[in-house]
């Protein structure tokens, strides 16, 4: 096996060899041309030996270069053209070479150098585009960032999803080493048929089953997987663009359908919309569990005081400095709850259930500006102490369990909360007659009353003998 | 040498050897400048990684074991309690519903399905037994849940079901160590040990690990399950009772105050101290963080504990028994337990083995039976969680240790008595609801007489991957060192199984 492997193995050096001959290969052309000018005659004697140097560097690249072809994961006329060149240059440079030690004339050795300048940087420029897919150079001049890869669409409806959606993806992001001038892992993409047939793994797509399709299995990796792909230091899909491809292949994987005429359930809608032209603006704000925006550190004086008192303050995870803070072995008394003005930025989740919190102390938790969740169940706050919540736009969870809150109350001072998406209303001063008009007000929100119970059935008592 | 010579000489001889003996590794290369050279070029060479990538164990804290720590992710579930049905529930009886195994009924097992396999106890040739139990499809999911668990039945909307589990262990204790410690042989930390170990617990007052059994047995694997393995011994499970005193021992004994118990244990802590102070060994320091948790516990657990104090139509929802050790006791006690901040809770309930070697171990009296114990608590559970808010962040995860073969149980090939199957490695179901799962789901499939996963093949690792990952942690960096290498719950295998994450 390892005899096998070894000549892929001297391929792979081929792209640090290159930058070889390329160098002195260059130098020695240099030389040559710098000596048409007298004051440059002395670097002469110099020359055959760069010359030399260059010319059996540029035999080894193309050695290496070979192996690497034959390994199967490069294909296409570029790979013929790059070949054929390097091994052009490889003979040029030792003709240039032979031409020192038989001493031809001057103006042949400048042509000849002048002709290898034009030739190596032709040869290199295809080897790049071999590397970095061909349209690594124009894809910069044409001001086209690598962070879009999909470029938006008019109607997203009327698109045809492969054409314009999925093909324009992948090319973006997969064929520079899955295309037709490289095929890793001897896999080509830059067409379904070909993606069907899959490479040294097997089929990469099935159409109907995205979640077993290898193509989404490894973009689901994490991305520390040696597996994952694309490959951690090559731009990544986004949680969109991943989701456009499952719902492409469950839906058959079909080259010509419009997006119209395959079935969309609401979870594809805003993702697709996002894929329209001026959808950057109308996009759906994500609502993430904490800020995207950063947060310089909280005071430690000001966490350890917490503690003190017994508050469980920590991060949300670890390398943030966003925090939580829960009260579940702490009393919040007045003082303690001054503390938490020293976090007002950092907290985003509070959990004060159980807890001696009055409406009064409210007025402290309603300085958190970033607050996203805040237990409250099982405690003595009341509408007023509700009304100081309104002041925080960022609430997404409220948990009002438990307490003297009521209908109109919560009407009045949540209704402008943008961002809220559970609100937790078993045993409070809801009353039955409210919920409905509730459950208008907020019809976005998810609401629970809760006060569920279950039937008493025969068989819970009983035994069976 | 006179007497008091040789008083003198052994009085020497002592305290040399009290002093070598105190003399540990520690002070060795304290005293040795070669020591230090060493320990410099350990730190050195300690940020290497020698091939292994990204592990970074959790800082621990010896003397604060079990205070809250942020996992690396954002985790959705801040709290588990996992249900474990110990014995192994039948899934063709709950959950996979096969009419097909219905038609061969009473026919002998086809050939294929016995070559090279091996059974616990089934030899020679059974026969098929069809589903002894009648099915319906329910919620908007479509679920298919047995007559059974006419209670869970309606929650089907509510947890996302595995039906495509597989294990590699036929046995009871092997295959519960594998499902808890990811390991079918003892010595490996439980799930609720990684999990308190990575995130200590909210409420220094209760233990952060909490274990409850009911049924009438310990699981067969007995306490390794909820051991804390080469993890330090903190993070054990604490088994809890739902009968009298919540902890063995947790009264102060007649005629001793509390004040003289905080005395003694004061007392206690400050010879430990002295004695860290000399060795410096962690495990002394949680030695007196135990002491006094362990004091703190003596208020905290008996109120939180008693679940006289829950109102009435809480009990009725729950089918609880006061006084009594049931699981509907245990099912409330978890709640109880999370919603003061514990982070584990582990309930075995036993008695599921259904071979049908006795009408207890039947499909259709001891099944039935232990169904009707369990359907009412975990549907109130469910719903009790959610309507007190606590479902989103808490993983619900309800399972056995393998499933039950499609085949008629005939051991030592005679007929068993009653109706029931052998053990089964190759399909079981198992499910899990709350802390980021999706709602009304079913992930995998058996085939048309439930013997084999078709597809969304899961195995306990997956399933510990799944769990850690609700938790915030990514399985594969998530280690602890010991004997020279990174140890991981998962070991080398699992997958988060990504399908069942909202």
């Amino acid at each position: 096996m390892i005899l096998l492997t070894i000549p892929e193995f001297i391929g792979r050096f081929h792209p640090i060899l290159v930058h070889l001959p390329i160098g002195i290969l260059l130098l020695g052309c240099l030389f040559q041309l710098l000596t048409i000018n007298p004051k440059f005659v002395f670097l002469r004697d110099s020359i055959p030996v760069i010359c030399l140097f260059g010319a059996l560097a540029a035999v080894f690249s193309s050695g290496s270069g070979y192996l690497l072809s034959e390994s199967g994961d490069y294909d296409g006329d570029l790979v013929d053209l790059h070949f054929w060149m390097g091994i052009s240059v490889s003979i040029i440079a030792v003709l240039l070479y032979l031409m020192y030690r038989k001493g031809v004339k001057e103006l042949f050795l400048n042509l000849t150098s002048a002709g290898l300048v034009i030739l190596i940087t032709l040869t290199g420029h295809y080897g790049g585009s071999l590397t970095h897919g061909s349209d690594y150079m124009t894809a910069a001049l044409k001001g086209e960032s690598s962070k879009v890869a999909i470029p938006p669409v008019a109607d997203v409806q009327k698109a045809i999803a492969y054409t314009h959606l999925v093909q324009p993806l992948l090319q973006n992001r997969c064929y520079s080493c899955h295309g037709s001038e490289k095929q890793k892992g001897k896999l080509r993409m830059d067409n379904i048929s070909f993606m069907l047939k899959g490479g040294e793994d097997g089929s990469s797509l099935i159409p109907g089953r995205a979640n077993e399709s290898e193509l989404i299995k490894r973009m689901l990796l994490p991305i520390t997987n040696d597996d994952h792909m694309p490959p951690k230091e090559k731009p990544q899909l986004t949680a969109e663009e991943i989701q456009l491809l499952q719902w492409w292949i469950n839906e058959g994987a079909t080259a010509d359908k419009k997006v119209a005429d395959l079935k969309q359930t609401a979870e594809i809608k805003p993702v697709l919309m996002s894929f329209q032209t001026g959808a950057a603006v109308t996009k759906k704000k994500v609502v993430s569990d904490i800020p995207e925006e950063e947060v310089g550190k909280a005071d430690p004086a000001a966490i350890e005081q917490l503690k003190k008192a017994g508050v469980v303050v920590i991060p949300v995870l670890s390398n943030s400095n966003y925090l939580s803070a829960s009260f579940v072995t702490a009393k919040a008394d007045p003082e303690v709850l001054k503390l938490l003005d020293a976090l007002k930025k950092q907290l985003i989740w509070v959990n004060l259930s159980n807890s001696s919190i009055t409406d009064q102390g409210m007025a402290d938790v309603a300085k958190l500006q970033n607050l996203r969740r805040i237990n409250l169940s099982h405690t003595a706050v009341t509408d007023k102490g509700l009304a100081l919540l309104k002041g925080l736009p960022k609430l997404q969870v409220i948990n009002l369990v438990g307490t003297k809150v009521t209908s109109p109350g919560i009407i009045a001072q949540l209704k402008g909360l943008k961002e809220l998406q559970h609100l937790y209303l078993y045993q409070t001063g809801v009353e039955q007659k409210d919920q409905a008009k509730l459950k208008s007000s907020f019809n976005k929100v998810s609401l629970d009353f809760g006060n569920y119970t279950l039937p008493f059935l025969a068989q819970d008592t009983t035994e069976v003998k | 040498m006179t007497r008091d010579e040789l008083n003198a000489y052994r009085l020497v001889k002592e305290a040399n050897e009290i002093q070598a003996g105190a003399h540990t590794r520690r002070h060795f290369l304290k005293e040795s400048a070669m020591g230090l050279g060493a320990l410099a070029m350990g730190a050195l060479f300690g940020g290497c990684s020698f091939g292994a990538k990204g592990n970074n164990p959790v800082l621990y804290d010896a003397a604060h074991p079990l205070l809250p720590k942020s996992p690396p992710f954002l985790g959705k579930a801040k709290s588990v309690i996992y249900l474990h049905m110990a014995g192994a529930p039948s899934q063709l009886e709950l959950f996979d519903f096969k009419p097909e195994l219905m038609k061969m009924d009473g026919q002998d097992c086809p050939p294929s399905l016995l070559a090279g396999k091996k059974f616990a106890f089934i030899t020679g040739v059974p026969k098929m037994l069809g589903p002894q139990a009648k099915f319906a499809q329910h919620g908007q999911s479509r679920a298919w849940v047995s007559d059974n668990m006419p209670h869970f039945s309606t929650m089907t909307d509510e947890v996302s079901f595995l039906k495509a589990v597989t294990t590699d262990q036929f046995n009871h204790a092997p295959a519960q160590l594998l499902m808890h410690t990811g390991s079918a042989r003892l010595g490996r930390p439980s799930i609720g040990s990684w999990a308190t170990y990575g995130l200590g617990t909210e409420n220094q007052n209760l233990p952060g690990f909490v274990v409850l059994t009911s049924g009438g047995s310990f699981p067969d694997a007995g306490k390794s399950i909820w051991g804390s393995g080469f993890l330090p011994s903190v993070y054990q499970g604490v088994q809890c009772r739902s009968e009298g005193d919540p902890v063995l021992f947790i009264k102060d004994p007649h005629g001793m105050s509390r004040d003289l118990r905080k005395a003694s244990i004061d007392a206690i802590n400050a010879s430990n101290l002295e004695e860290y102070a000399t060795y410096n060994d962690p495990e002394i320091q949680s030695r007196v963080a135990q002491y006094e948790m362990a004091y703190r516990m003596q208020i905290s657990a008996p109120e939180v504990m008693d679940i006289n104090n829950e109102p009435q139509y809480i009990h009725d929802m729950y089918g609880t028994q006061p006084g009594k050790a049931c699981f509907a006791n245990n099912v409330l006690l978890a709640r109880k337990l999370v919603e003061k901040g514990v982070r584990f809770v582990q309930l075995f309930d036993w008695g599921w083995d259904a071979h049908g070697d006795g009408p207890a171990n039947s499909l259709n009296i001891g099944l039935k039976n232990k169904c009707r114990s369990t359907d009412k608590p975990i549907t109130a559970l469910l719903l009790d969680l959610k309507q007190r808010g606590m479902l989103e962040d808490t993983l619900v995860v309800w399972g056995g240790e393998f499933g039950r073969t499609p085949m008629m149980e005939n051991r030592n090939g005679v007929q068993n008595p009653y109706n029931g199957r052998d053990h089964h490695t190759e399909a079981f179901t198992m499910w899990m609801a709350g802390g980021g799962i999706k709602k009304g789901y079913t992930h995998g499939e058996t085939d048309e007489i439930g013997y084999s996963a078709l597809s969304g093949k899961v195995d306990p690792f997956d399933i510990q991957a799944t769990i850690l990952n609700q938790l915030g942690f990514d399985h594969e960096q998530f280690t602890f060192p010991f004997q020279g290498r990174p140890f991981r719950l998962t070991d080398v295998a699992g997958k988060v199984i990504r399908d069942i994450v909202a």
